[in-house]
């Protein structure tokens, strides 16, 4: 039957990379454009100029330890510090990695090849959360290497920054899954970028609010609760809970026990469902 | 002002999904409001700090992007716009009629909700409703003219207004007083503390700087919006 269409062209006998190798290449290709790269130079600017801010404390800190031998930021407080940069970073870039496809309608196109919804979804929030990561993690890094070199009196903060580390890693995943879901239920860039940062300053703004007002009616144990409301605040918790670092935020800590890892992973989970939702309409069209 | 211009931008902001976001943040500051009144926290002080962080802080400044460059930015990404440009219509005056709309929606949906938030938590006592609905007000209408110059400036309008919006007018303003002079929103804090005698709201700034930078600011950008959408080239996505 293939005969009748069969009209002359060469075929392919290449080796056939599968759907692992195409899953793969889709990661890397939303990892480049979420930094710029591939795109004009203006499309460098955001994100480069942003990853240069994340660097200016871990530069400082440094120099705090070579020139007066003591710590600047801690290893585990440095996302909350920086959090609206990393917030930024989040807006600006998320929508850069769903927003084209949807706009273009580029979907089928993808689909038509061995990736699934599954696979398209899952690269493009491996893409994001190795971003964020990225952002947090090379700060952290260099200030690692930073304090090994200039050997201050002490043990290294080995374990705080281990931790920080890992703590980043669930911040990136909660924060892109979230960003990520955000995003893609628009087609267009600036809103994407808009709703996204609508969404953090949100949440970012009513804290010392609900804070302040349950904190003045005696409700202390319920104040605590407060913080849980923001995402870096919330995975700090985690952190504290985990990794038994100092709590970032000002008071008496957050909510003891394991509720803070709860959250965290029950929003992770709704952002990923909202995610496939999104996606399993947006193919059909 | 182009009544036809004034309708499709309004059709264009109001029935997408835009007017989510739009509703969105002057519900959570009533919501934050109407909290503070059920847990007996409304007075000046509270009144003073949700405000300061949410309204004027947060919630004016995101409205002020959403809607100032929610007016040209789509069309412009869109490539529609060129069928706008293409009628006999001034460009300027297309400019000065999108800005209208803007700060009209401004005032639907940051001023309105200011005051009623006030109002629930201390009615008018000292001016306080009427100081932080006139503060985000001329505030409001500055950001509109900005952002919406912004939108016909550079596509990339709504992450350089987000980063101007946190990181210069709150990081910077934080740490460098200087700063704070070149901030729309203290200079709406500046007005807002000219109506209203409470004693919890202190503005930096003298209204004698205040009030011309809000002026100057709002006809500049208009004004300049209108001369680049005269000499407008369309450029292809990146």
């Amino acid at each position: 039957m293939s005969e009748i269409y069969d009209i002359g062209y060469r075929h392919y006998d290449g080796p056939r990379l599968g759907r692992g190798h195409a899953t793969r290449a889709l990661t890397v290709h939303t990892l480049r454009g979420v930094f710029g790269l591939g795109r004009t130079a203006r499309g460098k600017i955001v994100p480069f100029g942003l990853v240069a801010i994340m660097l200016l404390p871990a530069i400082v800190s440094i120099a705090m330890m070579a020139l007066l031998g003591q710590r600047g930021l801690s290893y585990s407080s440095f996302a909350v510090v920086m959090q609206a940069v990393v917030a930024i970073f989040l807006a600006a870039q998320a929508p850069t990695a769903v927003a084209p496809d949807l706009r273009f309608r580029v979907l089928p196109l993808y689909l038509s090849r061995p990736v699934t919804i599954t696979e398209y979804v899952t690269a493009k929030v491996v893409a994001m959360t190795a971003a964020l990561f990225a952002l947090v993690a090379v700060p952290l890094t260099l200030m690692y290497v930073g304090e090994l070199l200039v050997d201050l009196d002490g043990p290294p903060a080995t374990k705080e920054y281990l931790g920080a580390l890992a703590t980043g890693l669930l911040l990136a995943l909660l924060l892109s899954s979230f960003g990520l879901a955000l995003a893609s239920f628009t087609p267009r860039r600036g809103l994407g970028v808009a709703s996204v940062i609508t969404v953090y300053l949100l949440s970012s703004a009513s804290v010392p609010i609900v804070y302040a007002m349950l904190e003045s009616s005696g409700n202390d144990a319920a104040a605590r609760w407060a913080w849980l409301l923001n995402p870096f605040w919330l995975v700090d918790a985690v952190q504290a809970w985990l990794f038994g670092s100092v709590p970032n935020a000002d008071g008496d800590g957050y909510p003891a026990g394991p509720v803070s890892g709860v959250l965290v992973v029950a929003l992770i989970a709704a952002a990923l469902a909202a995610l496939a939702l999104r996606y399993r309409k947006a193919a059909s069209r | 002002m182009n009544p036809v211009v004034a309708g499709i931008t309004y059709r264009a902001l109001l029935g997408r999904r835009r007017i989510v976001l739009l509703l969105l943040l002057p519900l959570g500051l009533l919501g934050l409001a109407v909290l503070l009144r059920l847990t007996g926290n409304a007075d000046q002080r509270y009144a003073t700090l949700l405000m300061e962080n949410f309204a004027l802080g947060t919630m004016l400044p995101l409205l002020g992007l959403i809607v100032g460059t929610g007016v040209i930015a789509p069309e412009i990404d869109d490539g529609t716009v060129i069928h706008l440009m293409s009628k006999p219509i001034s460009r300027p005056v297309i400019a000065q009629t999108k800005f209208l709309v803007a700060a009209s929606l401004l005032v639907v949906f940051a001023a309105l909700p200011t005051y009623l938030a006030v109002w629930l938590l201390v009615r008018n006592e000292d001016g306080m409703a009427a100081g932080f609905a006139a503060g985000s007000l001329v505030a409001g209408v500055a950001y509109a003219a900005v952002f919406l110059l912004l939108g016909v400036v550079t596509r990339h309008a709504v992450t350089i207004g987000v980063v101007y919006a946190l990181v210069w007018e709150s990081l910077v303003g934080n740490f460098v007083p200087g700063a704070r002079k070149f901030s729309i929103q203290q200079w709406g804090r500046t007005v807002a503390d000219q109506i209203s005698t409470s004693v919890y709201l202190k503005a930096e700034i003298a209204l004698g700087f205040a009030a011309p930078a809000l002026v100057i600011a709002t006809v500049v950008a208009v004004v300049w919006a209108g001369l680049r959408l005269r000499a407008f080239s369309l450029t292809g996505d990146e």
